[in-house]
């Protein structure tokens, strides 16, 4: 495994990555964590606008990349993710990238 | 040494050149030190000889924010951008508040994404003075921050705006009024409505007011709306102050007798007129960041920036954070 890429501590996992995202957005948007699924639409129903999102990306880009060197998001792929599962899908092939 | 202050260079339709102008006076006239931020080639050539006098430091930054950029993807993708570095040296402890006339989205998203938001406040708002004759100004509540507002988040722009009124203006209780379309309860939108019934538990709340008690005193000292509504207000309100100026203008020099009238009323008109001049009204500080941000407005001269320094000077020195987090946490 290269050095950039090592993982510092044990990999996140996929209920791992929901927890975080749920726990940070949650923050984000000044919501109980329990309005939070896997299902809910960031605009629709969580009413999250594209700042909020953005927020998300740079806390969950400082937090992941603490524990896995080189994991980022692509501004452009943000269009993409319309649900909390799209964002946790999207982080957890983030991952498998930056550890490949 | 003085606190210093993060000025954002290259931001604002008459950057560099009145910007650096604006921080070398306010050097001189607050007595702040200066962290100009911006591409170190250019704002150098506004510096006397190219050099850096006493309490004026320089940070390169190599990217702008243009006007018309993305705020908040800007800001992520831009990370040397100067409005950008500002923030960072605020979240660093180099400066102890920020001022840009660039981009206001961007200054918005640069302040919220580094310095962080106040616990409590889920949408940070800005704080714009809006003159009123005679006596202190008011304050417009949201006047672009957030354009699309939910009523728990007018709420929040409440209990900011009345704690930073009360600060900036030395106010025991400041009122609150809601702008909507008319003064009677229950006019008004859905959101206006919702905001109405939650806004009863917020201290010093008077109800509705309306666009005529703008520029009025003894209605609200601070008016709180959406920052879609906000903005169109600010601007409105510009728009007929110089439309009104120019009417005046034209009645003095219609007639001979009028003309000779206005040797003596246009000085009187113009002194008068000062307290309408959007540079020497200070910037608007965000509420709801965790830091100072004052953010002034895109054509800024020099004094304008002096004037904005003032501001975020005083709500470093009057805590005005830690007020505005106290007004939040006192309503959790």
């Amino acid at each position: 495994m290269p050095a950039e890429t090592h993982v510092a501590r044990s990999p996140l996992g996929p209920e791992e990555v929901f927890a975080l995202v749920r726990e940070r957005l949650a923050e984000i948007l000044e919501i109980d964590e329990s309005r939070i699924t896997r299902e809910s639409r960031f605009t629709e129903d969580l009413d999250a606008d594209s700042l909020a999102l953005i927020e998300l990306v740079e806390v969950l880009e400082e937090e992941i990349g603490e524990r896995t060197v080189g994991f980022s998001v692509d501004d452009e792929d943000l269009d993409d993710l319309h649900t909390v599962g799209d964002a946790v899908d999207y982080v957890i092939a983030r991952l498998e990238q930056a550890g490949s | 040494m003085g606190t210093t202050i993060a000025i954002d260079a290259m931001g604002g339709d008459r950057a560099p050149g009145e910007i650096v102008a604006g921080a070398l006076l306010a050097v001189e006239e607050l007595g702040i030190d200066a962290l100009l931020v911006g591409r170190e080639e250019i704002v150098r050539e506004h510096l006397p000889g190219g050099d850096t006098p006493p309490g004026v430091k320089l940070l390169d930054a190599r990217e702008v924010i243009a006007m018309d950029d993305d705020p908040a993807r800007s800001v992520r993708t831009r990370k040397d951008a100067s409005v950008v570095r500002c923030a960072n040296a605020v979240r660093d402890g180099d400066a102890s508040a920020m001022v840009s006339a660039g981009n206001t989205g961007a200054a918005m998203a640069a302040a919220l994404l580094r310095l962080g938001r106040i616990r409590g406040v889920a949408r940070p708002a800005i704080a714009v003075p809006i003159p009123v004759p005679g006596d202190h100004h008011q304050l417009l509540v949201d006047a672009g921050a957030t354009v699309d507002a939910t009523a728990d988040w007018l709420v929040q722009f409440a209990r900011m705006g009345r704690a930073y009124a009360q600060l900036r203006y030395g106010l025991a209780e400041a009122t609150v009024g809601l702008l909507s379309n008319g003064e009677e309860a229950g006019k008004g939108d859905e959101l206006r409505k919702q905001a109405a019934a939650l806004l009863e538990a917020v201290p010093g709340y008077v109800g509705n007011v309306e666009g005529r008690d703008f520029m009025h005193s003894g209605r609200a000292d601070v008016i709180v709306t959406d920052g879609f509504t906000g903005n169109v207000v600010l601007k409105t309100i510009e728009g007929a102050l110089r439309s009104l100026a120019g009417l005046v203008f034209t009645v003095l020099e219609s007639t001979p007798e009028t003309r000779d009238a206005s040797k003596v009323v246009t000085p009187l008109l113009l002194d008068a007129a000062n307290v309408f001049d959007p540079d020497l009204t200070g910037g608007g500080l965000l509420l709801g960041v965790n830091g100072v941000c004052v953010i002034s407005h895109g054509s800024s001269s020099a004094r304008a920036i002096v004037c904005a320094a003032k501001v975020a000077l005083d709500a470093v020195e009057g805590n005005a954070v830690d007020r505005i987090k106290e007004a939040v946490v006192d309503a959790g």
